[in-house]
Order: structure tokens, then sequence, then C-alpha cells
């Protein structure tokens, strides 16, 4: 099987998901995807490269790249995920996630910020406030996933109202401290936001 | 945790998987409470990630408190991918 598909004047991610579509749509056999620009060019080649496939980029001009994709019998691969999930903000307002046991809920916490670790892409920010700051301080059992999220480039904050209320400024183990306008600024994208709480 | 492969504990219900979590602290133990990789089960649980050189300290505890386990599995990542294989039970 051999399917072309013309991204040409396509915005991102539209490039990546036509390509995913064509690739979905063939049990093996090529795909070659033309975009118009570098910035497209490199998300679809690191959708084949993410669901491990086989690719070649021909540079034909500056606005114009073509990149043959070949499906063997592949395993199947991680779904491509539209560039939006990169500028992703999670804000956690609280120690434990949901209501109804404290101690399932505190468990529940641990277990989303470890997978946050094991997840790509990573988020860009992580917003701790209220009763939430109690996870970047000392005592808390998700600082060396928090660590390893800074790490890779996740940005960590923490409430300094909040820190300064449960009185723990001197506490604070990962990350650092902001300030309500940072806040806002960071969650004011309501399509890009995910609050725990 | 630092390391390539790692023991993972599943558990026949949540209270187990607290109950093992209590215990594996009250000794002090290097270990972190996970949701159970999906290679494993796709059903929402928690597991339980230690070395594999506290296996035996990991049994002990389990027969001493007669904590109702699923199952111990080895797990590591190669090419980015998962991998699982059942060690016991």
């Amino acid at each position: 099987m051999r399917k072309e598909v013309d991204a040409r004047g396509e915005a991102c991610p539209k490039p990546v998901i036509m390509t995913k579509k064509a690739l979905d749509g063939i049990s093996d056999g090529i795909v070659l995807t033309i975009v118009d620009n570098e910035v497209a060019k490199e998300n679809v080649s690191k959708l084949a490269k993410s669901s491990g496939y086989e690719f070649k980029v021909d540079k034909k001009s500056d606005s114009e790249f073509y990149i043959e994709i070949t499906k063997g019998e592949a395993e199947e691969a991680n779904v491509c995920i539209p560039d939006t999930f990169k500028d992703m903000t999670i804000a956690i307002s609280s120690s434990t996630m949901g209501n109804g046991s404290e101690e399932l809920g505190k468990i529940l916490m641990k277990s989303f910020i470890y997978t946050l670790t094991e997840s790509i892409p990573y988020p860009a920010t992580l917003v701790f406030y209220n009763g939430g700051v109690h996870l970047t301080c000392e005592g808390s059992e998700v600082i060396d996933d928090l660590k390893k999220l800074e790490e890779e480039g996740v940005e960590i904050l923490s409430c300094g109202t909040c820190l300064d209320f449960f009185e723990i400024q001197d506490k604070l183990k990962v990350g650092g401290i902001t300030n309500m306008y940072t806040i806002l600024e960071k969650l004011k994208n309501p399509t890009n936001t995910i609050t725990i709480s | 945790m630092i390391a390539k492969q790692f023991g993972i504990l599943t558990f026949e219900s949540t209270h187990h998987a607290i109950e093992g979590e209590k215990l594996f602290k009250s000794i002090g133990l290097d270990f972190k409470t996970i949701p159970t990789p999906r290679e494993i089960t796709s059903s929402c649980g928690l597991s339980i990630k230690f070395y594999l050189k506290d296996i035996n300290k990991i049994k002990e505890i389990i027969n001493k408190n007669k904590l109702a386990i699923k199952g111990i599995y080895k797990f590591w990542k190669e090419n980015g991918r998962n991998h699982i294989e059942k060690i016991c039970c």
C-alpha cells in the first residue's frame, strides 16, 4: 500500500493528524506526507519516530518537505499528541486527589504525580496552591518525582501566600515560589489547564 | 528510584494495597506506590514498585501478614517500551 498525504497549507497539528489517519488506514506500506514548513516536518517525523516506523525526509525546497514513512509489521504505537499539550498547566489545589477518603486521596495524588513522570510529553507547568503546597514541601512523598519532572524542564511553582499561611516557606523542597499574578497567567488558558483538587 | 529493573507487586484490592504500603513503610523499605502498569492489568489499581534485591523481604512480609496479593512481576523498559514478566504467585 502507498498513500500520499498532501498537508501543504495545513496548520499544526493537522499534518500530524492526517498522517496518523493515513498510517492507521493501512496495515503496512508507505505513507508519503508533504508539508510546507520546518515545524510540520519535525512534528510528522516525531510521529513516525514515536510510532517506531522508519522514515526518510527529503527537503525539496524551503517550503516543500517530503516525509516518507514506512509502516512495517509494526507494533501499535503511541498516539500522536497535539502540540498544545506541550504548554499544558496542571493546577494542584490539594494534597489529596478527590473527595471521599483522605487516605485514598493521598495515594491517588501520589499515583497521579508518579504517572506524570511516566507520560510524555510532560506538562509545561505544575502550579500548587492551598493544601497542594504540602506536596512540594518537606515530608511530602512526591518530592523525588517532582524533582525528576523539574529536571526534565517542567516548571514547578508553589503559591507563596499559601506557604506563608501554613508557615512552611522554609520547608520548600522543589521548585519556586510564585504569586497570584503568575498563577493567573498560567491558568488563564482554559483549554490547556487541568485542575486536580 | 534509580535502576533498570524493578519488581512490581499487585494486590487483590485497593485495601490490600494500602495495607501493604503501611507494612512496607513500617520496616523502612525503599519502594513506591504506583498505579498498576497497563501491561499487567488495564483495570485501575495500585501496586508496589520495589527494588528486586528486596524481594525476599517483600515475600516475608506478605507471608507473615497474609497479604492478599495477585502477583509479583519483573518490570523493565527497553526502547521506551515497558516489559513485564511474571515472577511468581
